[in-house]
């Protein structure tokens, strides 16, 4: 891997983690499109959209909501690529080594939630100034030049080094503890599918996942025509049942969050 | 509210549109601990707080401050509450009695409900299919690059036009209509039809995906029996990846953290693979 490459490298993981949403935040940040970037980079695009789409099954329902970062799959994706590319490592393997690197990767991004404080006193000061056009200072371009020497420079570092040994490193563990590598790679996507299941696997839905399981055993679909019979059962279900009264699965949440708006709401101001 | 005031008096539509876009664009990119996204909010009225008051520089000033409060929500689902905030401010610019703290606290009272089902139809339902299916696509036939470009296209695509869309919900709409979609439960039929969709998917991923094989045999006079093959294979294939999956669930519901379940995969495949017991 040459320098430029792998400073690209951490270009990709500095606007991935970014949250710059038009290129980042739920585009991005996703290994499937990170390692397809990085796979570009090094020449292999391909090798690059299968291995991060394998990482991916991993952090397939991970939700960052207020402000908390389970895993960092950004940094997972772009290493985990460049490694695998580099070596020659499959995408299981790839999938192992990748999903520790996650986890060191949320440090990244506890740093830049604490430090984006300090812009926001700026703004606080420009505002107060009448200088709002200085907004794109605190709220854009400073806190991005923060983030892109907290992200570029740790990632750059780990992808132009880390590559250099990672050949060796895979040398030594031929035979027993590469075939270890592989079993515990199989098993990461099951966490994935089951983190989705938290928010899907409620009530009547309940029974349509094994219904899926059997329909794949059985036929063996692309997952694509299995979506589709997946959709048409949604809607034959939901038309059956469309005549019962439903209540659903955030129905408590919600009308408990009406009633406290209807508390602060006053009718008299219409 | 606002039934009676004829909209739009104030700020021109590209205007308008300026601030959909630099809310959802710039949203999170001074995201931090203290004020969450309550500078994006400040930054959204940017291009629309010259109309509010034309000539009023420390009204300017006041209406920005307080939208530089503490602000969080998730960024397209609660796009629709910047559009109310910009529309409550232009009643109180031309003239009607809206006291601050009453913006401020259908902000903070919207901001809870919508960024719970924003998360979980966003990130649980939405992102998790579009991924599976663009993985699999990916994936089939020894591998292309289709998949990660329809993800990005489309996502990209979606996340912009709902955020308008829903930004200009909010501006035209006001608080009644969010209530009342919030009421009326079209989320929850579409969040039922979403999930058996979903778990149709997440059965043919585990299929797919997830590779559980086990490597005991078992040798009784002279012929070999391997469990995966004579047993689990003939009685049912993947019982094991849907086993395990299962299992994963289970510990996830009882509040297991995603960093101990991966030790413990470690743990299983560490163990399991130096005795053979999984190939």
């Amino acid at each position: 891997m040459s320098i430029m490459q792998a400073i690209i490298c951490g270009v990709i993981y500095w606007l991935a983690e970014a949250n710059l949403p038009f290129v980042g935040l739920w585009t991005l940040q996703r290994p499937l499109v990170c390692g397809f970037l990085t796979g570009c980079v090094l020449g292999d695009p391909v090798s690059g959209a299968v291995i991060g789409g394998t990482i991916n099954l991993v952090y397939l329902g991970f939700i960052s909501a207020g402000g908390s970062m389970p895993a960092d799959m950004a940094l997972a994706g772009v290493l985990g690529v460049s490694y695998a590319i580099v070596g020659g490592l499959d995408a299981n393997t790839a999938l192992a080594i990748a999903v520790p690197l996650g986890l060191l990767g949320t440090i990244v991004w506890y740093l830049r939630m604490t430090i984006d404080s300090v812009f926001v006193h700026m703004g606080d000061k420009w505002v107060a100034q009448g200088k709002f056009k200085k907004l794109y200072l605190s709220n854009v371009i400073l806190p991005q030049i923060f983030s892109a020497v907290i992200c570029v420079i740790p990632c750059f570092l780990a992808a132009y080094f880390g590559a250099d040994y990672i050949q060796s490193f895979i040398d030594l563990c031929a035979g027993k503890p590469l075939q270890i590598f592989q079993i515990i790679g199989g098993m990461m996507p099951a966490l994935g599918i089951a983190i989705t299941l938290q928010y899907i696997f409620k009530g009547e839905a309940r029974i349509f996942l094994f219904l899926g399981f059997m329909i794949a055993t059985c036929f063996g679909l692309t997952l694509v025509q299995q979506g589709i019979i997946g959709l048409i059962a949604a809607l034959i279900y939901i038309q059956v049942t469309d005549n019962n009264k439903t209540t659903g699965i955030p129905a408590a949440s919600s009308q408990a969050a009406v009633g406290a708006v209807a508390k602060d709401y006053d009718p008299d101001e219409d | 509210m606002a039934k009676n005031t004829s909209k739009g008096k104030l700020i021109p539509k590209g205007a308008l549109l300026r601030a959909a876009l630099i809310w959802e664009t710039w949203v999170q990119t001074c995201y931090n601990y203290e004020r969450m996204m309550g500078m994006a909010c400040a930054h959204t009225f940017l291009p629309v707080v010259k109309y509010l008051y034309p000539d009023n520089k420390e009204k300017q000033v006041d209406l920005m401050t307080r939208e530089m409060e503490f602000f969080n929500v998730h960024p397209e689902f609660g796009s629709c509450i910047l559009g109310l905030a910009v529309s409550l401010e232009e009643e109180k610019a031309m003239g009607k009695d809206i006291p601050n703290e009453f913006i401020t606290n259908i902000k903070t009272s919207l901001m809870g409900p919508l960024a719970g089902i924003g998360d979980t139809i966003w990130q649980g339902v939405l992102i998790p299919i579009l991924l599976a299916l663009c993985i699999d696509i990916t994936l089939s036939g020894g591998g292309n690059i289709w998949g990660a470009i329809v993800y990005a296209v489309l996502m990209l695509l979606i996340t912009y036009i709902f955020s308008c869309a829903n930004f200009m919900f909010g501006y035209h709409a006001g608080s009644d209509a969010i209530m009342d979609f919030l009421e009326k439960g079209i989320i929850n039929k579409l969040l039922k039809g979403a999930s058996i969709m979903g778990c149709m998917v997440m059965g043919g991923l585990i299929v797919n995906y997830v590779k559980v094989k086990c490597g005991l045999t078992i040798d009784t006079s002279g012929t070999t029996f391997s469990l995966q093959e004579s047993l689990f294979d003939a009685v049912l294939p993947n019982i094991l990846p849907l086993g395990l999956t299962m299992g994963v669930y289970g510990l996830m519901q009882k509040k297991w953290t995603s960093v101990k379940i991966i030790l413990l995969m470690v743990i299983i495949g560490v163990v399991g693979g130096i005795f053979n017991i999984l190939v």
